[in-house]
């Protein structure tokens, strides 16, 4: 919504500067989103009399021309085509900074010296468009200022409305709220008619059909109009709040509308078959033709504004192009109706038609508006196009409505704000804004209670909070006390859940990985880039009704789609060496269920180096076993008990000989591994990657406590190297899980510290090099019987795993 | 045997004394030092020789002479250990100088991890309130149309709907909103006191230079008997002070919301002009940060607490925009495009 400074003056008289009226709008409420002076700093645009015209020698488009601004003649060039020798024109000097900080400089145009430039209506910001310059009426005094000259000085405020408030869509409205501000009364426009002897109900009536969607419906004939171009005034005020002029009569209903808030609709009265208005709703599949040439497919929810045969408007939204105002129209209906806000609604919703009269409608509009509006546009319309208005308005408002009447009580304002205003002051700030307050019985006012009468243009104020939102607002938030709540403890740690996923998310940071947030949203061909199955449960996606793109139209159901296309894109910005992870949600339907499962899962990703480059650390490339020792750590830290690692995850998109699934017992936790080649080339990505992909809700189940710490030895360790020759196919968990059944009771710990395949070992075969560490909690071991121990454990291990000492 | 003269004896020690003081002197390292210790002191060194001549001095005479002996005896070993601590000391120092680094090297380092920023900033608001008493919530990123409208005093066909573009799964449930349906879900299984804060994921459908279509907020929320306005001002007013520095200033502007009555949106003292008016603040000189209100009675009636027994406060802020204030980001996208570069300077 926008309302001038000067419009505002014509209907409440105050004091505030510019810059102080916005600041008071916006702390009522009334957001200022922006403020435009109309006219601050164009002194120096000053009016000027065209002493010559004549055609610029160096081009046929130009104009050279005398400009007499007073005290000298100066020569313009000008490019527009519209002004004629002994116009008046607003000339803006050398040194004028037009809107849009645009400077007029003295230049050379074409070879010709040109001292200023000749103004139109956009250049100086009176209109939004504009064709031509502007030319000023005959007899302005030479060198004045052409603002001051004209009156035009003005101030344009944006409003950002939230929706409670409809009854700030006009000037009228928000003057209401300046007028509080300012402690003065409104004036509303008090508008006189002169009707024709006969009655216009001889010759038209409304009948309303459904009054649940039409509550009221009024209507005024007027004859004889002559439909032309709007007086300059109108003209200007419909530019100066972003409206553009169409002819008279709808200008009038459109400076009604902003003046009033309420919409209004001229009709064609002779294009009216029949000659009489029926308010009904459409017929199921009917189809219409509105102003904008778009034909509408009705349904029976649809409310229209028919004739004796069929509709001529779209109620409350857009009128039908069959009853347009013509340029040789007339005679004219004039409509002021309210309609129900939902109907309203849910009609312009589903046709996607948001118009100034839709969007007042929608949030409600002010039925006690109707016939002020419906005169006020009368009266318009006979000063600007003629005419004359048949006497009688016609009035179908079969059932009329009551204000309602709310009580507010000091008590509960006080609770509420936690400020004792009095109810006096409550009283004062609530008559301030057009609330009629009654008086007091006897009971009441030893209660303190009031009774306050809403008026119909406050459609939002339904319950005694709404009134104590009001008395806050105007009474000023400023003015309310901080104060610190009392209030009982209660336990209330976060839950497991979101511990768990904290200390991950830790764990994380501290191994060196970067944490990303994708959008939760993707494009459903990533599956088939990683090569999933067509019956793979990843493909049954949440999907989203109304994406915004492709890209964004299926819920992920895993989180490594996005995190590799995030390694592709930090790839292709060359950062080579990557360490990521994501710790999110995903969304796995129910069957049955409206809502989703949302388990946390962690996803990371491995790709480049290990270390960071440098001098002083190795250049070695990530691989499997850096993936692997992450969550190796992570399962250690949250003690999560008896790792298991399946060889071949059984993913599409990873290695079949580098990856793995892994099990705390029979707990599947996730999967890990090298991610497949030709997932890579659809990804458009050359180097190795590593990925995996962890289910939280599973560790969450797993994850163990800390069961009491383990007695220190305080006697020396001895240690045995052995290294054993094995077949590829043995693999080291086989290993561990041997040492952990045959080891004696002084081995403390195996170490695998080497592992060898190629020269002097057979094809086939590998070479573990094993370190085991005994030591007793009670005594120093002797040499010889570790000796006996490890030669023991050696002998085991070899006939197990069919190994060979090397 | 002769019986030799005492003064010549001693004589002579003086002599042998001077002589292992010098030689020790002279000795350049542990080694020569060594030589010449056992060279004078030593088994078969000359004061063994020089103590065997005690016997030829008369009875009374050898007191004298052992008791000048061990006196000559302790000042070389004294003067040994002294030399011996020295050349130590010069041999640590003359190693110590051929081992010289360059300790302007880089160091020896592995990659440091990062949280998002919005992690960061969404644990640092967590942990600002939970100092204040609150307890940690969340929710479904996927809700019902009766948690995230319903609940929250937005039926449909209701125009406030209209502020927020909503992803639709299907007619009854949406991708959320806001974080504000965690306070239905919370009211529905609690009963007061509640003091909540609870950070999530929300979608809207709009995305451009400015907007997200996934993005980020906090919900707070905080109901009991005798909860004001004011303590929602004090409440929030201590946290932006701990969150933007003290000073910070502040101010609570009427707005609108279906779930809140009165409705604040709070500003801060643009934090980059300080109030001057630049064009993050678009020149007004403040910056919104906080949607706030009194909660609504219909939210009270739709969880089941009685609006005339408790009332409470919420607020909710979206936590890229602080973020952006925080850390000085002026493009949303870079908290979506997860560039390394971008996430590892957190």
């Amino acid at each position: 919504m926008i309302v001038t400074y000067n419009w505002l003056k014509e209907f409440v008289d105050f004091n505030f500067t510019v810059e102080e009226l916005s600041h008071r709008l916006t702390m009522a409420g009334l957001e200022v989103d922006f403020l435009e002076k109309i006219g601050e700093g164009l002194d120096s645009v000053v009016v000027g009399h065209l002493l010559a015209v004549d055609p610029h020698p160096e081009a046929d488009r130009l104009t050279l021309c005398k400009v007499d601004v007073g005290s000298e003649v100066l020569q313009i060039v000008c490019g527009a085509s519209n002004h004629r020798l002994g116009d008046f024109v607003a000339v803006a000097q050398i040194g004028t900074v037009l809107p849009g900080d645009f400077k007029i400089k003295k230049s050379k145009i074409r070879g010709v010296e040109s001292q200023g430039m000749l103004c139109s209506e956009k250049e100086l910001g009176l209109a939004l468009e504009s064709e031509g310059i502007l030319i000023l009426p005959a007899g302005l005094s030479l060198g004045t200022s052409v603002f001051a000259a004209l009156g035009l000085k003005d101030a344009r405020f944006e409003l950002g409305l939230t929706p409670n408030r409809p009854d700030c869509l006009s000037v009228v409205g928000v003057a209401r709220e300046v007028a509080a501000m300012a402690g003065q009364s409104l004036r509303l426009p008090t508008p006189v008619l002169s009707e024709s002897a006969t009655a216009s109900t001889t010759m038209t009536s409304v009948t309303i059909e459904n009054a649940e969607f039409c509550p009221r419906y009024a209507a005024r004939l007027i004859r004889g109009v002559k439909i032309g171009p709007s007086p300059q005034w109108l003209v200007r005020r419909l530019e100066s709040v972003g409206q553009r002029s169409i002819n008279n009569v709808v200008d009038v209903t459109n400076y009604v509308l902003m003046e009033l808030g309420h919409p209004l609709h001229a009709f064609d009265f002779t294009l009216l078959r029949g000659g009489r208005i029926i308010v009904r709703p459409a017929a199921e599949g009917e189809s219409f033709t509105t102003l904008d040439s778009q034909v509408r497919s009705l349904k029976s929810s649809d409310l229209m504004i028919c004739d004796a045969v069929g509709p001529v408007a779209l109620a409350g939204i857009m009128g039908g192009e069959n009853s347009e105002i013509q340029p040789q129209t007339t005679d004219i209906l004039l409509e002021s109706a309210y309609f129900n806000p939902s109907a309203i609604r849910r009609t312009s919703k589903r046709l996607g038609m948001h118009t100034e009269a839709s969007h007042r409608f929608e949030r409600g509009a002010d039925i006690d508006m109707v016939p002020l509006a419906l005169d006020r546009a009368a009266a318009l319309i006979v000063e600007v196009a003629g005419g004359a208005v048949l006497a009688g308005m016609i009035d179908a408002y079969p059932q009329p409505i009551e204000q309602r009447c709310i009580t507010i009580s000091d008590r509960r304002t006080r609770q509420i704000l936690g400020i004792d205003l009095g109810l006096e002051r409550i009283e004062q700030i609530l008559t301030s804004i057009g609330l009629t307050v009654l008086p007091p019985a006897i009971e009441m006012e030893h209660n303190g209670i009031l009774q306050v009468l809403i008026p119909t243009f406050r459609p939002d104020l339904e319950r005694e909070i709404d009134l104590i939102e009001e008395v806050a607002r105007l009474n000023g938030y400023d003015a309310i006390p901080e104060t610190m709540p009392v209030s009982r403890l209660v336990n209330q740690r976060p839950s497991k859940r979101y511990q768990l996923a904290e200390k991950v998310r830790d764990l994380m940071v501290a191994n060196g990985s970067a944490e990303t947030i994708n959008y939760a949203f993707i494009n459903p061909n990533v599956w088939d880039k990683l090569g999933l199955a067509a019956d793979d449960y990843r493909r049954n996606t949440v999907q989203v009704n109304n994406p915004l793109t492709e890209d964004q139209s299926v819920m992920r159901t895993s989180l490594l789609p996005s995190l590799i296309e995030t390694a592709a894109r930090n790839l292709s910005y060359r950062s080579r060496d990557l360490r990521l992870f994501e710790l999110r949600p995903v969304f796995i339907p129910r069957p049955g269920e409206d809502l989703p499962d949302e388990p946390l899962r962690l996803a990371l990703l491995l790709c480049g180096r290990r270390d960071p480059d440098g001098w002083a650390q190795g250049a070695e490339q990530v691989d499997f076993f850096d993936l692997k020792g992450i969550f190796e750590e992570i399962a250690e830290v949250l003690r999560v008990p008896q790792l298991r690692w399946q060889m071949d995850a059984g993913e599409p998109y990873l290695h079949p000989g580098k990856s793995a699934v892994v099990y705390s017992r029979k707990q599947r936790l996730g999967v890990l591994g090298e991610v497949h080649p030709q997932t890579l080339a659809a990804f458009a990505i050359e180097s190795p990657l590593y990925v995996a992909e962890f289910d939280l809700e599973a560790l969450l189940k797993v994850a163990g406590h800390f069961s009491g710490i383990k007695p220190l030895s305080r006697f020396p360790d001895l240690t045995r190297d052995s290294a054993l020759l094995v077949a590829e196919e043995v693999s080291a968990a086989r290993l561990f899980e041997l040492f952990d059944k045959v080891k004696s009771k002084d081995a403390e710990e195996l170490i695998l510290f080497d592992l060898y395949r190629g020269k002097g070992i057979e094809p086939g075969q590998k070479s573990l090099a094993i370190r085991v560490r005994y030591r007793s909690p009670e005594r120093t071991l002797t040499d010889e019987e570790v000796n006996k121990a490890h030669g023991k454990l050696v002998e085991m291990l070899c006939k197990e795993l069919d190994a060979k000492i090397r | 045997m002769n019986e030799k003269n005492i003064d010549a004896l001693l004589s002579s020690l003086e002599q042998l004394a001077a002589a292992t003081l010098a030689a020790l002197a002279a000795a350049k390292n542990q080694h020569e030092l060594q030589l010449a210790f056992a060279a004078f002191l030593g088994k078969g060194g000359d004061f063994t020789a020089l103590v065997k001549l005690t016997g030829t001095l008369p009875v009374d005479e050898r007191p004298r002479f052992g008791a000048a002996i061990n006196v000559a005896k302790t000042r070389c070993e004294e003067f040994r250990a002294q030399r011996q601590s020295e050349l130590n000391t010069a041999e640590i120092s003359h190693k110590l100088a051929s081992e010289r680094i360059d300790v302007t090297l880089p160091g020896r380092r592995g990659f440091i991890g990062s949280k998002h920023p919005i992690t960061l900033v969404s644990e640092e608001i967590c942990e600002i309130f939970t100092s204040l008493g609150f307890g940690i919530a969340e929710g479904p990123e996927i809700e019902k149309d009766f948690y995230n409208f319903e609940a929250l005093n937005m039926p449909k066909d209701h125009p406030a709907r209209d502020m927020q573009d909503t992803f639709y799964i299907s007619d009854e449930v949406v991708l959320r909103t806001h974080t504000s349906p965690v306070q239905i879900r919370t009211m529905l299984k609690e009963k007061p006191p509640v003091r909540i804060i609870a950070p999530g994921t929300v979608y809207r459908r709009d995305s451009d230079i400015t907007h997200s279509p996934m993005f980020h907020q906090i919900e707070g929320f905080l109901v009991d008997q005798h909860v004001t306005f004011g303590d929602l001002k004090g409440i929030l007013h201590s946290f932006i002070a701990q969150f933007f520095g003290k000073g910070v200033n502040v101010r609570f502007r009427p707005s609108f919301f279906p779930f809140t009555e009165p409705s604040a949106e709070v500003d801060i003292a643009c934090v980059i002009c300080g109030g001057k008016g630049c064009r993050v603040c678009k020149n007004s000189g403040w910056l919104e940060i906080l949607g706030s209100g009194m909660i609504d009675p219909e939210v009270f009636k739709s969880v089941n607490y009685d609006p005339e027994v408790y009332s409470g406060f919420a607020f909710g802020m979206g936590l890229e925009r602080v973020a952006m204030l925080k850390y000085g980001v002026s493009d949303l996208r870079l908290f979506f495009e997860n560039d390394q570069r971008f996430l590892r300077q957190f």
